[in-house]
């Protein structure tokens, strides 16, 4: 089973959010001084998957990444946890890129790579939250999208059993191959790279593509970010009185039943 | 024609609560463009529309067909499809739901158009629809311009002001076009198993603890708690990470994504990793003994203290209350 996995180098988010910072431009989130950034949390979900998906059917892992040069610290990382081959695609052009051009790169780039059988994305990237970058892939390379995956009940080489999230519980549906699965963190625990892996990625050669590499123009945006900011909370909790912890305890009690929360 | 077309789900008759505030962010938005405000609702079972629920809209589209009761995203946006079909509006806007996050991007896709998903705040600024959004775990809100014949935005449950039911708009029924080739099949629906005898994720309460409460040994103060207010039990990552309880607990990035009246968050410092779990919490409770920790910033009450002072005084006189 060859499947391509994509990922995205993300700020960490176990940082206090006082820390967060933006760039110049407003428009990305940086991380702060001494802060790593890390591969997003629900791809990496995605990437074990496939590995463990692999251990069992063989075939090929390929990490594929939209970014700018410091993403190789993600594919390598990738690259260490297992993954057989890994791809950047960096361009300036993609600096502020909208979720419909990054998913239509990267559908261009899975087309280029040519042999798949499944597509696997996190459900969202935990910086933008946007959610959407997979369906373009999908809606580009007309497979069918299915998300969020909490489990791969069952794998065959032409089909999965896999339980999707919905309110209140989930679907258990078959999914035909060629596919694409939006991964959500229920799935599993992702493995720590090994120490050989590591030193193997270390060596690994990852080749950049860049927007002319991939055969397609660049469309003209249809969202396009403004800016962002930073929410300072002008309003802090206000702190319930009391002489005691317990009193405190007591009055917020009775606060809350006041409000008619409880 | 052109105009403000606003979908939503009827189940049982009845549109979900979200759908009037569809109709109050839709309103301002047609009254602004001087465009009509329309409405699509997508039918989950056999039920009749009940009048008396229903927003001012000019035109209302009931969508209903048996390839609809259950969620799936190719039937979904057949059915979207149709609505959009016989309105061509120039903004579509539904609401932000697991289903919704699913195959709204899925009809944008699709239709070659703009969508910025979980909105909080919408205006116009010449031929964009300007959306704001939370990003990052809600620390960070972004600005988007969308542009284009179409422009789709899903709004975030709870933000924007409802609009008053009114009378009977005109209803108009519409058949969807299904795409007859599906990779996906459906075997079952599985309701979820209940964490603490509650559901964590529709929960109207949930009482969560951090890495504060101390260990595995005082987890009995988050679950007294809990099972006073009936309320769901959570944590954060650390707290899963430890071991102290099961990860299905976790709240944020990592685990689930909580919806409550009350969130009553104990030793819990906030980090964004679990404040994106609860940005969709109405009143957020923390009780931390470290008065600088930053969920003193998002949450709206706070205790500065020892939780194992707090708590069972909290429990007693809650229950004192009750009866």
């Amino acid at each position: 089973m060859d499947i391509i996995v994509t990922i995205k180098e993300v700020t960490d988010p176990n940082i206090p959010p006082s820390y967060v910072k933006l760039d110049a431009q407003a428009k990305r989130i940086e991380s702060p001084f001494g802060v790593a950034p890390v591969l997003n949390g629900y791809d990496e979900n995605a990437l074990e998957e496939a590995l463990r998906l692999r251990e069992r059917h063989g075939g090929r892992v390929t990490v594929l990444s939209l970014g700018d040069d410091s993403s190789r610290k993600s594919l390598k990382r990738a690259l260490a946890m297992g993954a057989d081959a890994a791809i950047l695609l960096s361009d300036p052009v993609w600096m502020y890129a909208d979720s419909a051009t990054v998913g239509r790169a990267l559908a261009a780039a899975i087309r280029k790579i040519g042999k798949f059988d499944l597509v696997m994305c996190g459900r969202q990237a935990s910086d933008t939250d946007a959610g959407q970058v997979l369906y373009w892939i999908a809606e580009t390379l007309k497979l069918p999208a299915v998300s969020p995956i909490a489990k791969i009940a069952e794998s065959e080489p032409t089909n999965l059993t896999v339980h999707r999230l919905i309110d209140g519980g989930h679907q258990r549906l078959r999914v035909q191959l060629p596919a694409l699965l939006g991964v959500s963190s229920e799935i599993n625990e992702p493995r720590h790279p090994t120490m050989r892996g590591t030193m193997n990625a270390g060596r690994a050669l990852i080749p950049g593509w860049k927007l002319r590499d991939l055969g397609i123009a660049q469309a003209v945006p249809k969202v396009e970010l403004r800016r962002l900011t930073v929410q300072t909370r002008t309003t802090k909790a206000q702190l319930i009185d009391g002489s005691s912890d317990a009193d405190r305890g007591i009055a917020l009690a009775d606060k809350l039943h006041d409000m008619g929360l409880v | 024609m052109a105009g403000i077309l606003i979908v939503g789900d009827l189940a049982a008759g009845r549109p979900g609560s979200e759908f009037l505030e569809l109709a109050g962010a839709g309103a301002a938005l047609a009254q602004a463009t001087g465009e009509p405000l329309i409405g699509a609702l997508i039918a989950r079972d056999n039920a009749a529309v009940r009048q008396d629920c229903l927003p001012p809209v000019q035109r209302l589209y009931l969508i209903r067909d048996s390839e609809l009761r259950h969620y799936g995203a190719a039937a979904f946006v057949a059915a979207a499809r149709s609505a959009l079909g016989a309105s061509s509006p120039s903004i579509a806007l539904f609401a932000h739901t697991l289903e919704t996050r699913d195959w709204v991007p899925q009809l944008a896709a699709a239709l070659d158009a703009g969508l910025v998903m979980d909105c909080v705040a919408l205006s116009l600024d010449g031929d964009a629809l300007i959306a704001t959004k939370p990003v990052y775990g809600g620390s960070v809100w972004g600005e988007f311009a969308i542009r284009g014949t179409l422009r789709l935005a899903t709004l975030r449950p709870g933000v924007f002001t409802p609009a008053t039911p009114s009378d009977k708009p005109e209803v108009m029924q519409l058949t969807v076009e299904h795409i007859a080739v599906n990779a996906v099949t459906m075997i079952d629906e599985v309701a979820a198993a209940a964490s603490g005898g509650v559901n964590l994720k529709n929960a109207k309460v949930v009482v969560s603890g951090g890495r504060g409460v101390g260990g595995a040994k005082n987890w009995h103060y988050i679950e007294g708690a809990a099972s006073a207010l009936r309320a769901a039990v959570g944590c954060s990552r650390p707290v899963a990470d430890s071991g102290w309880v099961s990860s299905a607990y976790t709240v944020g990035l990592s685990g689930s994504s909580v919806t409550p009246d009350l969130y009553i968050a104990v030793g819990i410092s906030g980090a964004v990793q679990h404040l994106a779990g609860i940005s969709a919490a109405r009143t957020v409770v923390a009780i931390n003994s470290d008065a600088d920790a930053e969920i003193f910033a998002r949450a709206d009450l706070g205790v500065v203290g020892d939780y194992k002072e707090v708590l069972p005084a909290f429990v007693k006189r809650i229950e004192q209350l009750k009866s």
